[in-house]
């Protein structure tokens, strides 16, 4: 990575460039610009995706490919790549790679960013572009006897699905059987206690040890992207966020849609409001890290262990918390656009002292999952140095939340880039540098811990709260029609890691485009990278560090 | 070893204490918070069929049929459909319809969760809780002035 | 010993029976009842004791609602469990696949016909009591994984075929430490008879303020009994070494394709052997039946300690991980083995030099 341009803008002494050094630097590989609200945009010759990807990551340090969008217009296919740095996540550029629309072609940027795999396989299967040089251009979310690209324009949607007979018949029957290999092929799931949802691993198998695991995805995919399509900006699409984590996040994922929404239709929030959004989605966070404590306990301890019903008492004790703020225990649809749609509980004092009530005994809780955990000879014996993720390779796959922190990798948009209350408020980002599956529990716990010094210090803001400057909503309009084509990439660390939200309006009052950015799709693709070679109780172990939600995975 | 002996410990300290989380359910119903949003509960009285609650509902749970006058004839609400998001409580200008803090409903089928205006307004309340006055909905942000176009429907 | 009267005697006199017919008839009828306050046992064990432990462990409640403290769960579970269908899965291989499910709670049932269950008023709650009973429990016991490896490579279905092959791992890698533990306290009580083992316990080891603490060979060598109750825990398949089902990993191991009456022999098989792991526990360490109180109620002492290891493995399990199948084998060889022979060194020459 060059450093030669100093640039004074940012404390951490990232360099950024201007547009027009990108440009220079891309050179002739450019042939327009696509400018969006958060970024810079190239739109770049199809062939030249290598070219163009690595001279961003090598010379510019663009080392995150956050997202790659797909989407069809009247006369073109696009995708989108979504770069970012992890030192410095606000600094962005999109590449924008127009495919023809007979033919639609464009080359793969997974030789560059290896996360670009499963999303343009997406693309792939959603959309119908077609990847040069991808190593495996499967579908990824639909059944592989799909027929048509259903988020394409030309797609019937009243075409019967049928399989024929041949596609079902069991492609282990006969040739797979070798007997001259010492293999084992084995499908953990889609349907087992370990897998946190409907995934499916395949896993091969020498002994106990695994020699190569694939996951694969698409159980519970519920076309979010498309619903949100269909949903028009002010009312209907944040209802949906909710749904994508269901563990108890649904206000971070409500953030997520809410600060794109915003910042796209140039809202803004009142800072009481703003507070109370810090406040609930910490509350969020600590549920959600709750749970991925109780159900990595569980994976690693068996499954009647005390350890797992203690960390779902205590995520009970938050969603009461929450509940009594939302009005509901999870699906809570509290946020929108320009604010939040109730006021904090009357009486306010009774909530205040319920919520210093549950941070007073959450040290005592937290103090005894570490007896019950972390301090355990047995745990650390199954945990550390297992499911190894060095961070070089965390960031090839677009690793991010405590995945990453777990590597090592000082990355969290809440003060990275900031939003909310965040940057007024004193807290600090987590991270450990074992790489491993101990590592990526201890961020969590550790930040269950932040999350509620956070909380503390909302709820101090909340008490003091000068009564005729309560302003739970901002004035926005009944009707939000952003202008035409303009498009919009925004993120927020939810629960599992960067959540981001990628929009175009056309002029109507629903999105033309809505794309998810799903930190747990990403964080899942490293699978394979920490579980070959390790037996398969590390799989699982690594597995529920990850942490993953398939909700999220598939949308 | 300590960890272990550490780890038993922390498990017989909570069987010792004798303190349960869970509670008896149906003798021992759990406190809802007022704000809560569980079955629909529907006002003909109150009712002026302006259609806003159908409009906004973001997956189609609300039916109504009107008659050529725009007299409305039915009203009807999946709520095995809904998703509970309270979209339609708060558009209602007149708080027609509230989402109650019922949450216990059953129904052999998915049929018997379409509930008409007659079973809508037959939904009783949880433990008698209106909750229309804690809940105190804030519509100031929905009838002030936009800052650029204000669509009032 | 042939001073104390074993139960098939006890029987047989009293209905006056003699000869041959008086050996088979007190035979059946002593087994007969032990074998059903076992399973009874297991019955309580199963379907009710364990929840409630759990829950107790876990702030919950558990069963409650069907008779008092729910216990009218144990036959309605019984007849749930009964009643559901058998599946057969196909490609199983038959018979050895119906076999699996019986020869594991027979071997388990055997296992008791040596333990001297103390005595219950005039009976002597001890079927039989051979000069190698020790060796006994022990060969009966390791039937088990017999029966695991039968229904893991049974069963045509690869969860299953790891599991089984667990088993057998584990089997082999604590059998020998709990069996080497176990010759440290035959070398003390110079027998291998188990009412002998239990009569060497029997003395006064030292006084603490007016109160006697037993010969047991728990306070006599508490490092063996660490030793055993942990290759025992191994040995039953509890935790931290319930690796051959290990839900979380291999499904359900050896009897994920087991299910109604077939499930329900394996359920039972286990926790005949979690009771018969306490029972030998009880009699090689815990000083078998005896406790405060006359002889006569010597059979409620033991079943207390039965009990008491139950709660034991119950409590270890919502306590403790489970390890990996390499370090339970590298904890096996490369630790117990090694401790169990230097104890077992250890005790003889202790037993040489002071005896």
């Amino acid at each position: 990575m060059s450093l030669e341009v100093p640039d004074t803008t940012e404390t951490d002494e990232v360099p950024e460039r201007t547009p027009d050094e990108l440009a220079a630097l891309l050179g002739d590989l450019v042939i327009d610009r696509d400018d969006h609200l958060n970024a810079p945009g190239f739109v770049i010759r199809p062939d030249a995706v290598q070219e163009t990807l690595s001279r961003l990551k090598q010379e510019a340090g663009y080392d995150h490919l956050s997202l790659v969008t797909a989407q069809e217009y009247e006369n073109r296919y696009e995708s989108i790549y979504h770069l970012k740095k992890f030192d410095d996540p606000t600094q962005e550029v999109s590449v924008v790679v127009p495919a023809d629309k007979d033919r639609p072609v464009s080359e793969s940027g997974e030789a560059v960013f290896r996360t670009a795999d499963w999303h343009e396989r997406e693309a792939y299967d959603l959309i119908g572009i077609e990847y040069d040089d991808h190593p495996d251009l499967r579908r990824i979310l639909l059944p592989e006897t799909w027929q048509g690209h259903p988020l394409s324009m030309d797609y019937d949607k009243d075409r019967p699905q049928i399989a024929t007979l041949p596609e079902h018949a069991n492609p282990l029957a006969d040739h797979h059987r070798d007997a001259e290999s010492d293999t084992m092929f084995l499908n953990i799931g889609p349907h087992h206690p370990a897998t946190h949802g409907v995934l499916h691993l395949k896993t091969i198998l020498d002994g106990e040890q695994v020699i190569d695991v694939e996951p694969d995805i698409g159980y519970l995919h519920r076309c979010e992207e498309q619903m949100a399509q269909s949903g028009t900006y002010r009312h209907q699409i944040m209802p949906y966020p909710d749904r994508w984590d269901y563990i108890s996040a649904g206000l971070l994922n409500e953030w997520a849609y809410a600060r794109a929404a915003e910042d796209l239709a140039d809202i803004d929030v009142p800072e009481y409001a703003q507070v109370i959004r810090t406040m609930g989605a910490e509350m969020c966070r600590i549920a959600a890290h709750m749970l991925a404590l109780a159900t990595f306990a569980l994976d690693v301890n068996g499954d009647f262990t005390a350890t797992f019903m203690y960390a779902i008492n205590d995520r009970e004790r938050v969603q009461d918390l929450l509940e009594d703020l939302t009005g509901q225990r999870l699906m809570f649809n509290y946020f929108r656009l320009g604010g939040v749609v109730w006021d904090l509980p009357e009486p306010r004092e009774e909530f205040f002292s319920k919520t210093r009530d549950f941070l007073d005994q959450l040290p005592g809780s937290v103090e005894e999952y570490h007896d019950l955990v972390t301090a355990n000879e047995i745990f650390q014996m199954r945990t550390i140095d297992t499911g190894i993720l060095p961070p070089a390779v965390a960031k090839d796959y677009g690793a991010t939340g405590p995945v990453a922190r777990g590597s090592g990798i000082d990355y969290d948009l809440r003060r990275d880039d900031p939003y909310g209350y965040y940057d007024e408020l004193d807290w600090d980002v987590v991270t450990e540098d074992g790489c491993d599956n101990y590592s990526r529990l201890l961020v969590r716990m550790r930040e269950v811990e932040e999350s509620a010094k956070i909380i503390e210090q909302c709820v101090d803001l909340l008490e003091d709260w000068p009564e005729d400057e309560r302003t739970i909503q901002a004035n926005v309009p009944r009707t939000l029609r952003p202008d035409d084509d303009t498009e919009i990439y925004r993120a927020v660390e939810a629960a599992k890691g960067e959540l981001g939200i990628y929009m175009r309006a056309d002029g109507t009052d629903k999105p033309a485009r809505f794309k998810i950015r799903s930190p747990c799709f990403s964080n899942l693709q490293t699978l394979p990278e920490m579980a070959n070679g390790e037996y398969i109780p590390d799989v699982i172990a690594a597995l529920g560090s990850l942490d993953i939600v398939l909700g999220e995975v598939d949308r | 070893m300590i960890g272990l002996m550490k780890s038993m410990a922390t498990t017989m300290k909570h069987a010792l204490d004798g303190s349960t989380f869970t509670v008896e359910y149906p003798e021992d119903a759990p406190d809802v918070s007022p704000r809560f949003r569980g079955v629909h509960k529907f006002s003909q009285e109150r009712c002026i069929w302006c259609r806003q609650c159908e409009n906004v509902c973001p997956n189609d749970t609300i039916q109504i049929v009107q008659d050529d006058q725009r007299n409305g004839e039915q009203y009807n609400l999946h709520i095995g459909q809904c998703i509970y998001c309270r979209l339609c409580e708060e558009v209602c200008p007149v708080d027609a319809i509230l989402l109650t803090q019922n949450f216990e409903f059953t129904a052999d089928s998915k049929d018997e969760f379409v509930y008409n205006k007659e079973q809508l307004k037959n939904v009783p309340w949880y433990k008698g809780i209106d909750p229309l006055e804690s809940r105190n909905p804030d519509r100031g942000a929905w009838i002030g002035e936009g800052d650029g176009e204000v669509d009032y429907q | 010993m042939g001073t104390v009267q074993l139960f098939p005697e006890f029987v047989s006199e009293t209905l006056g029976l003699s000869g041959v017919l008086g050996d088979v008839v007190g035979s059946l009828v002593a087994a007969a009842v032990v074998g059903n306050i076992v399973l009874a046992f297991t019955g309580v064990a199963g379907p009710w004791a364990k929840r409630k432990i759990t829950a107790a462990f876990t702030d919950r409640i558990a069963v409650d609602r069907i008779g008092p403290f729910g216990l009218l769960i144990i036959p309605a579970a019984a007849v749930q469990l009964l009643a559901k269908e058998l599946i057969v899965p196909e490609g199983v291989d038959r018979p050895t696949w119906d076999l699996a499910p019986l020869v594991l709670p027979a071997s388990a049932l055997l296992g008791f016909s040596v333990i001297p269950m103390g005595r219950l008023g005039p009976v002597n709650l001890q079927i039989a009591d051979p000069e190698v009973g020790l060796a006994l429990v022990f060969a009966f016991a390791s039937i088990a994984s017999i029966s695991l490896v039968m229904a893991g490579y049974a069963s045509n279905n690869k969860y299953s075929m790891l599991g089984g092959l667990r088993a057998v791992a584990q089997n082999l890698a604590y059998e020998i430490p709990l069996i080497v533990t176990a010759m440290s306290v035959v070398i003390f009580a110079g027998t291998l008879q188990t009412s002998g083992i239990v009569a060497a316990q029997s003395d006064v080891l030292f006084s603490v303020g007016g109160f006697d603490v037993p010969t047991w060979y728990a306070f006599v060598n508490p490092f063996a009994f660490v030793l055993f109750l942990t290759a025992n825990m191994a040995e039953i398949g509890r935790n931290p070494f319930d690796i051959p089902e290990a839900p979380t990993e291999i499904v359900a191991g050896y009897q994920t394709e087991y299910s109604s009456a077939y499930f329900v022999l394996f359920y039972l098989g286990e926790f005949v052997h979690i009771f018969l792991g306490g029972a030998i526990l009880a009699v090689t360490f815990l000083g078998g039946a005896s406790g405060p109180g006359p002889e006569s109620i010597g059979f409620i002492w033991f079943v207390v300690k039965l009990w008491g290891f139950f709660l034991f493995t119950q409590w270890a399990r919502s306590a403790l991980p489970r390890v990996r199948i390499d370090q339970l084998i590298e904890i096996g060889w490369k630790g117990m083995l090694v401790l169990s022979f230097a104890n077992l060194v250890l005790t003889a020459v202790i037993v040489g030099v002071i005896a």
